[in-house]
């Protein structure tokens, strides 16, 4: 479970003071779907951002499992990424010299994984998210579409409780985005906690709760009932 | 993610910039390389000056008389002691002394058939020949007989045997003219002095000092020198043999002593310590120098490599697994200029040794310095950048454009 109470973010300092986030309070229990949506700049990056330990917030609290976290140390929150969440990003970031196995079992690497098994965990989901025939494919020699399942793949393999998708299908055409909503429809069966950020009503219809923000404060927070 | 994936990242990274890290490495390759070069030279050099100074026997020293005048007369002539053949006994006698050399000089003009020239004529014993491992080639060497009964045989080197006799004839039994007077030659042998020391045009000969002593007229004993059965003891088994002999003669007016390599030791390291600390001021800057091209490029690297980091940073990489892999990198780099530095050096080293007099060589202790001194630079200039990269915000560095 997820508590986050009185967050608030502000970037640069000074007069250049740009605040972001005010006073964000959300719940998310285990298992649920989440969609956030809103407005461009509205912050809907920066509190995915925060969610998913990438950056500090810079006031309030955040609860993880009934453990404070808002300021734990680098490393704690290095180990939070590496084993709690799968993120995954709108620009598909890849290391541009390795293939496909190799980019999904980067997150192995720092879990101190063996190479074998490494290697082994990285095939199962390529095949998975449906790219068992481009293992050894180079990111630049992959579509837009098999990147972001390659991101996917990489999100998952430290098997996370959490996955993390800042607008997943935002560069994909609707036939593939509907194909990767499905992935995650059946990763939050399987009872992963799905939190994606969206601007289309129809990829947020495939979450069970969906949270609008506008201007850093969360205007809307709704249950889909199935 | 241990040490070897790191290495495994870091040379990887390495290779795909190949022209750019050669030419980083290029101040460590040069830096490393003129050093190990210079100290196999300068080792080289000490070696050439030790053998020359201690040229014909490490372990052999001098031992002659000194004249101490009494404090209220100055007397201006002064005698020295005679020594017979029991001083030379008392000598050997002395603890740490495996053989003692008298010697005296005479010098002649030696003529066969129609050959004439002239002759460097050693007066020994028949000690002298296995204390300094006279090889006696053809014929025998000098009997304790000899001397005694003032036998007038000789035994000429190698280089007169070339001159005045035929490779096809047999110089053994030959009587020969010197000054005037014949002697029989019943040995040729290999001269054991170096060759700058040697008389290369007529030669060298040996006969008992007794015969030299009577013939020319001179002392039986002028040099004396006693050989250490152990060379690191060699000043101190002198000083005693002086000692002893000075206490045997009951001298008065004057005492034996021995010339201290010590001194000359101690000259010869302090010259060579000072090339050491000039040599090693030159190494520094050129390391240096090539240690903040290192850290120029690493830091160029990590800019380069923003998002990359952020993305590391953002799947689970600690502060310290960053600095490890940049740290990793850069020691990566400077070891092998190191590397590449020391085969440059060895092939230098080859070159030199092949068209100088120095013999060059480069020692594994040096080898093993270089590589850990460039390793040390990779620590020292790839910290700097390795923190960068370790501080940076994934989120930031992810954004990075
Ligand atoms: N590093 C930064 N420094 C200063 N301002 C920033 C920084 N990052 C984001 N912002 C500002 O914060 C606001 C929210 O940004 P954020 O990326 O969270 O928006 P978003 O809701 O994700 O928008 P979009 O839908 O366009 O992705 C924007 O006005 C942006 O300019
Ligand atoms: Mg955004």
């Amino acid at each position: 479970m997820m508590k986050l109470s009185d967050i608030t973010k502000v970037y640069g300092k000074g007069l250049l003071e740009v605040p972001v986030l005010h006073g964000i309070d959300l719940t998310i229990e285990d298992g649920e779907f989440v969609a956030i949506m809103g407005p461009s700049g509205s912050g809907k990056s920066t509190l995915m951002n925060i969610i998913g330990f990438l950056d500090y917030p810079s006031s309030g609290t955040y609860e993880l499992n009934g453990e404070q976290i808002a300021s734990a140390k680098e490393s704690i929150l290095a180990k939070l990424r590496n084993e709690h969440v799968g993120f995954v990003f709108q620009q598909f970031f890849m290391f541009p010299r390795d293939n496909a196995i190799k980019n999904v079992a980067s997150p192995l690497v720092y879990a101190g994984v063996s190479k074998r098994e490494r290697t082994a965990r990285a095939q199962d989901l390529l095949i998975k998210v449906g790219l068992g025939d481009r293992m050894k494919h180079l990111p630049n020699q992959l579509s837009g579409g098999q990147k972001q399942r390659v991101a996917i793949a990489r999100a998952l393999v430290n098997n996370p409780t959490i996955l993390l998708a800042d607008e997943p299908t935002g560069a994909l055409d609707s036939n593939t985005s509907e194909q990767i909503m499905k992935l995650f429809t059946q990763l939050n069966e399987e009872g992963k906690t799905v939190i994606i950020v969206t601007h289309e009503e129809e990829i947020a219809a495939y979450a069970k709760r969906i949270i609008t923000i506008k201007d850093g404060r969360i205007t809307d927070d709704r249950r889909v009932i199935t | 993610m241990n040490v070897w994936d790191s290495f495994k990242i870091a040379l990887s990274s390495i290779l795909n910039h190949k022209i750019r890290s050669i030419l980083t490495m290029l101040g460590i390759i040069i830096g490393v390389a003129a050093v190990i070069i210079i100290v196999a030279i300068g080792q080289g050099t000490k070696k050439q000056m030790t053998d020359e100074l201690f040229s014909t026997d490490k372990n052999a020293i001098d031992i002659y008389y000194e004249y101490i005048p009494p404090e209220d007369e100055s007397e201006m002539f002064w005698e020295e002691p005679v020594l017979t053949s029991e001083d030379i006994q008392t000598l050997a006698a002395v603890p740490g002394v495996k053989a003692v050399i008298a010697t005296n000089q005479g010098w002649g003009m030696m003529a066969h058939d129609d050959e004439q020239g002239e002759m460097q004529i050693t007066g020994v014993g028949a000690e002298f020949f296995p204390a300094r491992d006279i090889q006696v080639v053809e014929g025998r060497a000098l009997y304790a007989a000899d001397n005694d009964g003032l036998n007038r045989v000789v035994l000429i080197d190698t280089i007169a045997r070339e001159k005045f006799f035929k490779e096809t004839e047999n110089p053994i039994g030959e009587i020969i003219d010197l000054n005037d007077n014949p002697y029989k030659i019943v040995g040729v042998y290999e001269s054991p002095l170096p060759e700058q020391f040697r008389n290369t045009e007529t030669g060298e000969m040996l006969m008992p000092r007794s015969v030299i002593s009577m013939m020319f007229g001179n002392r039986e004993i002028e040099q004396l020198s006693v050989i250490a059965s152990d060379a690191e003891n060699i000043s101190e088994t002198g000083r005693l043999a002086a000692e002893t002999l000075t206490a045997e003669k009951a001298l008065e007016n004057g005492q034996y002593s021995t010339n201290d390599f010590e001194d000359y030791e101690r000259e010869l390291n302090t010259m060579i310590s000072l090339l050491t600390l000039l040599i090693g001021s030159i190494a520094g800057i050129s390391l240096l120098v090539g240690g903040i091209g290192v850290m120029n490029i690493m830091l160029v690297s990590v800019t380069e490599r923003t998002r990359e980091i952020g993305l590391r940073k953002a799947i689970g990489a600690t502060r310290r697994k960053i600095l490890l892999q940049f740290l990793i990198e850069s020691i990566t780099l400077t070891s092998l200029g190191g590397l590449i530095g020391i085969g440059l050096a060895a092939i230098g080293s080859i070159l030199v040794s092949e068209f100088s007099p120095i013999t060059a060589t480069v020692s594994p202790i040096i080898v093993l310095i270089g590589v850990s001194f460039s390793a040390l630079i990779g620590i020292i200039f790839g910290l700097l950048p390795a923190n960068k990269a370790s501080k940076l915000s994934p989120i930031e560095a992810l954004r990075y454009e």
